[in-house]
């Protein structure tokens, strides 16, 4: 049930600013566009762990922000599943600063193709 | 026979002045009519007679005589519902000039004009309802036919039931759920047998494209409501689906998530599919790579569910053990979203297989698919039939004849399409 936090690669949480943004959907814009591959998700969740293993799986190293351990992170919680409009707010993923989706989404485009060319745009994925 | 009728055409010239009077006397003029046939012939010829005399009056005269073919209903309707109002004998434009008094022709036509709006807004309201009244039998109609088609699958799913040799699924085991699901999948499969036999006819009396193409988007439609109705049955019976107990033991062998495994289909269907453009080549191998790693990533996060699920079962002492259970059935719920994704992915897939293929390419692609499964189920009657050493019925003898029937006709089909 506990996520080692070195199997994920780059894993900030504990480096979020806690300054500037009160807004939220603010802080979880600017969030998104720090890093390549921006995943919002909670330690406990499993559909997480399957998304971020998907990435990992394809040689790309996401950043990860577990909302559970990073401060005020029940605020972005909330915000994501406004944004979402769904029952679940994560696992929530943004590749080159732009929102993908949730698992569904983010299962779809790698099926259809439209993912590998967007990671590759975000620098995410050499090949 | 009519004492009234010479008093009337006397007065209707002047219309508006006697309204008073006229209206009881239209009232029972109105049902005398209706009661008697000739009615109708006997006001054509009285007015004539009596009115030649004003012009104005020849206007309203050839207005009565077009109303008085409207049929009498709309005299009878009315005058129940509003018998003042009601219609004075053959002048069905005049209700309102009953209630007027003393107004001059001019007014009279165009309280013609206003009664005729007024009336034909009321044929409109008629028209309207009637129209509500006949969806409304037709939507009674065809929920009376659904209803006899769920009761026949019913039966025909308990008997199934019974042979199939689910250890689970006959009898009382199952939930309700669940007995909806397979009813609604064995209709589903024969649906998909029509679906089949349409694509096989099509290829065969080569279609145009277009046609193809109709025919084929009808058929992923027809994925899509499997897909959609599994999610529902994930809701209330998340385990039914999981462990197969809707397929057949065969296809039970091979499951992956609550249903087949999408990479595993893409590399069954590669094999079948030349001849391919070197993009369609492309195409078919990042769509096996990618369900892979899809595929790894859901295996790998449901483990880490049934991991944390252990390890909630298995700690805790007896004093809290309630408390555990609570939370093992929170993360319980976690397996509806992996048996969703799961069908996600393979819905995904079979979209993309229709992208990535001509239509002819493509049809051809569902139609291996369809017979592929169709020949697992075969096998799995088959097995269940097989002859084993202490008795050999001649029921079984026959269902395993029919099955081989089965096989071999869908393999010759194979071969012809190949």
């Amino acid at each position: 049930m506990h996520y080692q936090a070195e199997s994920y690669g780059n894993y900030y949480a504990s480096t979020v600013r806690q300054s500037a943004a009160v807004d939220p959907l603010e802080r979880v814009v600017r969030l998104a566009s720090g890093s390549a591959v921006v995943i919002f998700s909670l330690s406990t969740c499993c559909m997480c762990h399957a998304v971020k293993r998907l990435f990992c799986g394809m040689g790309v190293n996401p950043t990860v922000y577990e909302l559970d351990l990073v401060p005020r992170g029940k605020e972005i919680e909330r915000a994501l599943m406004r944004v979402l409009g769904g029952g679940s707010s994560v696992p929530v993923v943004f590749v080159g600063g732009k929102l993908v989706g949730a698992m569904d989404r983010v299962m779809a485009s790698h099926i259809n193709g439209t993912l590998v060319p967007l990671l590759k745009e975000a620098g995410a994925l050499w090949l | 026979m009519f004492p009234s009728w010479p008093m009337r055409f006397h007065h209707t010239p002047r219309g508006s002045s006697k309204s008073g009077e006229e209206s009881t006397d239209s009232g029972s003029a109105v049902h005398a009519l209706s009661s008697r046939g000739e009615g109708s012939r006997l006001e054509l010829e009285s007015p004539v007679g009596r009115k030649a005399s004003s012009s104005s009056d020849h206007h309203q005269m050839i207005d009565q005589m077009h109303h008085l073919q409207i049929p009498q209903q709309l005299e009878v309707a009315s005058a129940s519902n509003s018998p003042r109002t009601g219609i004075s004998q053959p002048q069905l434009a005049r209700p309102t000039s009953e209630k007027r008094r003393g107004a001059g022709s001019n007014s009279e036509r165009m309280l013609d004009a206003k009664t005729l709006r007024r009336l034909a807004q009321n044929r409109e309201a008629a028209k309207k309802s009637r129209l509500r009244k006949k969806a409304y039998v037709q939507q009674l109609e065809s929920s009376r036919i659904r209803l006899s088609q769920l009761e026949q699958d019913l039966q025909r799913a308990r008997s199934q039931g019974f042979f199939m040799g689910g250890g689970g699924g006959a009898g009382g085991n199952i939930s309700s759920g669940a007995a909806i699901f397979d009813m609604e999948y064995a209709r589903w499969l024969e649906d998909d047998h029509k679906h089949m036999t349409e694509i096989r006819t099509a290829l065969q009396a080569h279609l145009s494209d277009g046609d193809l193409r109709v025919i084929l988007d009808g058929y992923i439609t027809h994925y899509d409501e499997i897909f959609r109705l599994k999610g529902v049955a994930a809701k209330s019976d998340v385990f039914h689906l999981i462990t197969g107990m809707w397929t057949t033991p065969a296809e039970r062998c091979f499951l992956w998530m609550g249903g087949f495994r999408p990479s595993e289909l893409v590399k069954m269907l590669t094999a079948q599919l030349d001849p391919l453009t070197e993009q369609q080549v492309m195409g078919i191998y990042n769509l096996q790579r990618s369900t892979e790693q899809a595929e790894g990533a859901l295996s790998q996060g449901l483990e880490q569910l049934q991991q944390s699920l252990t390890d909630t079962i298995a700690s805790g002492s007896v004093n809290d053990s309630m408390h555990h259970m609570a939370v093992a059935l929170g993360k319980l719920t976690n397996l509806e979203g992996f048996v969703r994704q799961a069908d996600n992915l393979r819905q995904q897939t079979l979209h993309q297989l229709h992208r990535v293929l001509t239509v002819r390419q493509a049809a051809r692609c569902f139609l291996v698919i369809g017979e592929y499964y169709g020949r697992l189920r075969a096998l799995s009657s088959l097995w269940a039939s097989r002859p084993r050493e202490t008795f050999i019925g001649d029921d079984i003898l026959c269902q395993a004849t029919t099955d081989l029937q089965m096989v071999q006709q869908s393999s010759q089909n194979h071969f012809s399409n190949f």
